[in-house]
């Protein structure tokens, strides 16, 4: 092999494209050729030093949020057609939620625990959901934005009928962002906000119209996690594009 | 159903976003214009998906990402970069909006990303797609339309330049 011809190979050969044959022709002629062999580790170290320091972008949520919203719209029609987001936020916000409970319904192989619960927990899922998906909407995550519980939990009062425990999680990687108020099952509901890597999470809380505890159901909805629990008197509902495992540690974390 | 080919979509094509996106970053060079480019290319993707049997799904999807940042780029950003968005021959201008970016000057990472914004568009992707997402050759030829040579010589030329540009390559043999 010459020069040439190995310089022409060395890239290929880097990136593994080469056949066992053509490799070992590279190999050979690199261990007798210096000038070759240089070549070779300048281009190693490119690529590697590419790989450390260019950054590789997860997509937000609210572009995940607002490709599953205009899916889900896409699926009812025929012709499916891009939706402004602020179109879709207010006029066909009630055909998203009903798009999400249809997806909800047909993805049943995850949902484990709203079969048990019967059509109000299913009910109840769909508007957390939906509210989850609204907040990814540009400037609808919070209404007090603070990561200072000090600041978040006296903010609620007044506002919904119970504060909600706000936990100062920062230190353990979920720092608290804010919060808000919703609109669900027909009340005011507080939910607060907060965030893992670029997920995400947000805590609904009311208090429970029963009495008796809930274990935390896992379903999934919609391509969202949902974690619901009662405790202490109150509906607690968890809902995340967090993967299961970490939104499980987090509800285990933040109500203990 | 309707519904049926959402779940299919959402198993085979979502899993891809975060690829999707990291390459209409370095395309665009824009969050924003980046997070619509690959809105436009999923519903554009969904929309198509009827007619996806076979291959790949990455590299189906990633080719239409692609073809939305073109697209997107002659509609809306003609005039943005005083980089042309496609021409081999622009080896020594350099993008001042590269620097625009610099949180910490001089930092590896922000040299490195301004070394890459530099480059062709043609050379970028390629780069991006090899040393980011991990594509074969073959994927890559898939991905941007062209042969299997071509992109071995892109990738080829982007390293040389941007080794040329971080400085790996002075000291240079021979």
């Amino acid at each position: 092999m010459t020069c040439e011809e190995c310089l022409e190979s060395v890239g290929p050969y880097v990136d593994g494209e080469l056949s066992v044959d053509e490799s070992a022709r590279v190999e050979e002629h690199l261990r007798s050729c210096p000038e070759c062999a240089a070549a070779h580790g300048r281009l190693v170290d490119t690529s590697s030093q590419l790989r450390s320091a260019l950054m590789r972008y997860e997509a937000p949520d609210v572009l995940k949020a607002r490709i599953r919203a205009s899916l889900s719209e896409s699926g009812q029609d025929v012709g499916p057609r891009r939706v402004p987001v602020t179109a879709r936020a207010s006029g066909g916000w009630t055909r998203t939620i009903a798009a999400a409970a249809v997806v909800a319904v047909v993805s049943s192989g995850l949902t484990f625990a709203v079969l048990r619960q019967g059509a109000p927990a299913t009910d109840l899922r769909q508007e957390v959901v939906a509210s989850h998906i609204r907040s990814l909407m540009p400037g609808h995550l919070t209404d007090v934005e603070s990561n200072d519980q000090h600041n978040v939990k006296p903010w609620f009062n007044g506002r919904v009928d119970v504060s909600p425990d706000v936990p100062r999680l920062d230190s353990l990687g979920y720092p608290l962002v804010g919060g808000r108020v919703d609109y669900i099952d027909g009340r005011n509901v507080a939910t607060v906000v907060y965030r893992r890597r670029q997920h995400v999470i947000n805590v609904f809380s009311w208090p429970a119209a029963a009495a008796a505890a809930l274990t935390p159901q896992l379903s999934s909805s919609h391509g969202y996690n949902v974690i619901h629990t009662r405790r202490n008197g109150e509906e607690v509902w968890l809902v995340s594009d967090l993967n299961l495992g970490e939104l499980k540690d987090f509800e285990r974390i933040a109500f203990p | 159903m309707a519904e049926q080919q959402v779940g299919r979509f959402e198993q085979l094509v979502l899993p891809h976003l975060d690829d999707a996106y990291t390459l209409a970053r370095y395309l665009l060079r824009d969050e924003h214009d980046a997070q619509d480019a690959v809105q436009d290319a999923s519903l554009r993707a969904f929309r198509h998906f009827a007619g996806f049997r076979h291959g790949d799904p990455r590299s189906w999807f990633l080719a239409i990402v692609r073809n939305c940042c073109y697209d997107f780029h002659k509609s809306n950003r003609i005039d943005r970069s005083s980089v042309p968005f496609s021409d081999d021959a622009a080896d020594e201008i350099a993008d001042p909006r590269a620097t625009d970016d610099l949180v910490l000057e001089g930092s590896e990472s922000d040299r490195v990303r301004a070394a890459v914004d530099a480059l062709p568009a043609e050379l970028r992707e390629a780069i991006v797609l090899r040393e980011l997402t991990g594509l074969s050759y073959r994927e890559i030829s898939d991905v941007v339309g062209v042969p299997m040579g071509t992109v071995m010589s892109r990738i080829s030329r982007g390293r040389a330049r941007l080794g040329a540009a971080l400085g790996a390559g002075s000291r240079k043999a021979g």
